[in-house]
């Protein structure tokens, strides 16, 4: 019972970041010095998936208190940096995004852009920070003391950070290739062409690092998962790649999909089954089976929630289903 | 500074701010779902008009609900650590409920809502705002279900040291529960009445050309304020009797409260088991707010003939009325909150125990940043709010109909 409630903790949050992965990589793009009418477009393209993607992350965190509350307060506080980083990131994008269009002027709507640009940076540095977190481990002791924050801050934790940086730029950048008009795809394609190899590296010294950090290999239960998921997320890039050459956006978005959801699995599978390792006291580390709420609790949440989630991910697909295709004129716009 | 201090600072300044913009939330989405069913039913384009203009406000004020409400979330974990430790086991599944069965839903409904005008048909645009309001209202109620449950802890057992659920159903049969919640969707639909009715006055004291639809909205405000507001009173004072028996600290003196002081003396160890007097002031402002907005009720009879803008000095009353209920929610939500201190879960988890091992370095930092962020943001959407009421119905982003296809490759337009 635990494993599937962890499961669906898990899909929830790599849903989460491959969904919420195109809404920052799009919110990094808008960086770029692009005519306003440009920017406006590439925003509305995300527009009414935005708020469906943005509640994979509140309902995550809704299981994780609801099936698992021991570990939302020891995960989220111990790694207090990384989430509130992340968190920030996340309120920018959110108010950034909905509220960017409502001036009329030009220049205010530069300014919001700039703030979605800061959140969209702040939340995909985030969320990688705290996956690294978790795969090198917390300070935990049995009496549950933790002094500062310092033991976030590593070579691992920087390079798996800036990795999920570039891994959501070219998701971004890849999902305009799929959903702008085709007339404008071409500048975006080839941005994503070029992402693509920069996110190859950037995972590729995360990997190094996190092969040499004796913190990451402490904590790893499970080497082969820790092995063959990095070789997976590479060979998903490297399908992207060859995707977008061969001009299938579709196929390219896949896998950049792939590329953001492995990340999670990796952590989720590499330490089983702990869910959160302890580096200074081996025992005190919390298992998935401590971390879980007791029994009466996840049988009563299976019985409400569960039924539901078929009507949950119908009304997603309906979504997805009603504004599919490329942007066109005939869409209104309102980001 | 303390961490104890600056975690309880950092609840109440988010919580605060989420609640501001929750109540218009509750109140202006079940009214949009009466003008927008008004609308579908009688094809009348004064209806659509409204839903777009009240819709467009509706909207941006969602922005901050989300916001704060994602920080709010992340704190439990962040300052409250204790808390998810020892009673999360019950305390967590309501908001996880919450989460999953309806802000998902909201959410993915909204989005569709906001996009979806002249895509899709209007009886499924239609469904999806009364899909928003339905979902908007089984949040507040697990919302509602979580805090009664800190007010008054039920249906669970300590076993080592930690709460474990045995009985849900009196989680759902509070008696701190069902006069709260309708006390507070009482809140919201004042909150959303008098907002909607003070908008429309300052048009109609400006002589709008849009006379009609002003008119129709004044009407539809001030006559959802002065029924909640009857609704509003009676939830209020009805909360007088369970509260106080459960929560025998919280009103002030008594045998009950110092025979139970007496017991937690015992039990947690000698302490200051009375509440800060801010919460007794909080509660008698809030009464004369409440009253105050009950005299709005004499305004009805107005409605007669439009008096009450022929008269134009009621407009500026209703005008002079909309910071009430805003200053009301946060003065009612002081009264429940503090009034429980120093227990995060009544009689069974002190405050302090329940606060993030971290250290106060960290907790002023998130204090800080967080204030500025959220505090920025809500005032940038004020600002916003009052620009885009201040613009009028003439020609609302939201449901904009799409530009003709001119030429031969589709762009979209950009005003």
């Amino acid at each position: 019972m635990e494993l599937a409630w962890y499961a669906l903790l898990g899909l929830f949050f790599a849903t989460y970041l491959v969904l919420g992965g195109y809404d920052y990589g799009v919110g990094l793009l808008l960086a770029r010095r692009t005519a306003p009418a440009t920017r406006r477009a590439a925003l509305n393209a995300v527009g009414p998936f935005f708020l469906g993607n943005e509640v994979w992350l509140v309902a995550a965190v809704g299981i994780l208190f609801g099936a698992f509350p021991t570990l939302e307060g020891e995960l989220l506080s111990r790694l207090y940096p990384a989430v509130l980083g992340a968190l920030a990131g996340v309120v920018l994008v959110t108010a950034g995004v909905q509220l960017r269009s409502r001036p009329a002027g030009e220049r205010a709507r530069a300014g919001w852009d700039r703030v979605v640009v800061t959140g969209s940076a702040l939340a995909a540095l985030g969320w990688g920070a705290l996956l690294a977190g978790l795969l090198q481990g917390v300070p935990l002791r049995a009496d549950g003391h933790v002094a500062g924050m310092t033991h976030v801050f590593t070579p691992f934790v920087a390079a798996a950070a800036l990795a999920m940086l570039t891994l959501v730029a070219a998701q971004g950048a890849t999902f305009l290739t799929l959903r702008l008009p085709a007339t404008e795809v071409a500048p975006v394609a080839r941005l994503a062409r070029r992402l693509i190899p920069v996110a190859f590296a950037t995972v590729g010294a995360a990997t190094v690092l996190g092969l040499l950090s004796d913190r990451v290999r402490a904590a790893v239960v499970q080497p082969a998962a820790a092995v063959l998921l990095p070789l997976a997320l590479v060979a998903a890039l490297l399908a992207a790649r060859t995707a977008l050459r061969w001009r299938r956006p579709g196929l390219a978005f896949a896998a950049t999909s792939a590329a953001l959801a492995l990340p999670v699995l990796l952590v989720g599978a590499a330490l089983w089954p702990w869910a959160l390792v302890s580096t200074v006291e081996p025992g005190a580390g919390l298992t998935v089976a401590d971390a879980a709420a007791s029994g009466p609790t996840l049988r009563l949440l299976g019985w409400l929630t569960l039924p539901l989630l078929p009507a949950l991910l119908g009304f997603q697909a309906m979504c997805w289903w009603v504004f599919r295709g490329r942007t066109d004129g005939r869409a209104p716009v309102y980001w | 500074m303390n961490t104890l201090l600056l975690a309880r600072l950092q609840f109440a300044t988010t919580t605060s701010i989420h609640f501001l913009f929750v109540v218009v939330t509750l109140g202006l989405v079940t009214l949009l779902v009466g003008l927008q069913t008004a609308g579908y039913l009688t094809g009348k384009p004064i209806y659509e008009r409204l839903t777009r203009f009240w819709g467009q406000l509706y909207v941006i004020n969602y922005v901050l609900g989300i916001a704060t409400g994602i920080v709010m979330e992340f704190q439990f974990g962040l300052n409250w650590s204790g808390l998810s430790r020892y009673v999360g086991n019950v305390f967590g599944a309501p908001l996880a409920i919450e989460t999953l069965v309806a802000f998902f839903l909201e959410s993915t409904f909204l989005g569709m809502w906001i996009f979806g005008w002249h895509r899709l048909r209007r009886g499924v645009h239609l469904a999806l705002l009364w899909g928003v309001a339905l979902t908007a209202y089984a949040s507040a109620f697990w919302i509602m279900v979580a805090n009664s449950w800190l007010q008054h802890p039920v249906g669970y057992e300590v076993r080592d040291g930690i709460a474990h659920l045995t009985d849900f159903g009196a989680l759902l049969t509070n008696p701190t529960l069902g006069f709260a919640f309708g006390h507070v969707v009482s809140a919201g639909l004042v909150t959303g009445g008098v907002l909607m009715a003070a908008v429309s006055a300052w048009h109609l004291i400006r002589r709008t050309p849009d006379f009609a639809l002003f008119r129709t909205s004044l009407r539809l405000g001030v006559l959802t304020t002065a029924i909640s507001v009857v609704f509003l009173i009676g939830f209020g004072f009805a909360q007088f009797g369970p509260v106080g028996r459960v929560q025998p600290t919280k009103f002030g003196g008594g045998p009950e409260r110092d025979a139970l002081v007496a017991e937690w003396t015992a039990r947690f160890g000698p302490g200051d088991y009375t509440p800060p007097a801010l919460s007794s002031v909080g509660l008698g402002f809030m009464i004369l707010i409440g009253f105050t907005l009950f005299l709005g009720t004499l305004l009805v009879p107005l409605l007669f003939r439009d008096w009450i803008i022929r008269l134009r000095f009621p407009l500026w009353l209703v005008l002079l009325a909309l910071p009430l209920p805003f200053v009301a929610v946060l003065l009612g939500w002081i009264a429940r909150e503090v009034g429980r201190q120093p227990w995060v879960a009544y009689g069974l988890l002190p405050t302090g125990q329940a606060v993030s091992p971290v250290g106060a370095g960290t907790m002023l930092t998130s204090l800080i940043g967080f204030s500025l962020l959220l505090g920025t943001l809500a005032v940038t959407n004020w600002v916003l709010l009052a620009r885009h009421a201040a613009r009028g119905a003439a020609d609302p982003a939201l449901g904009r109909p799409p530009a003709p296809d001119a030429d031969t490759h589709p762009e979209p337009v950009f005003a």
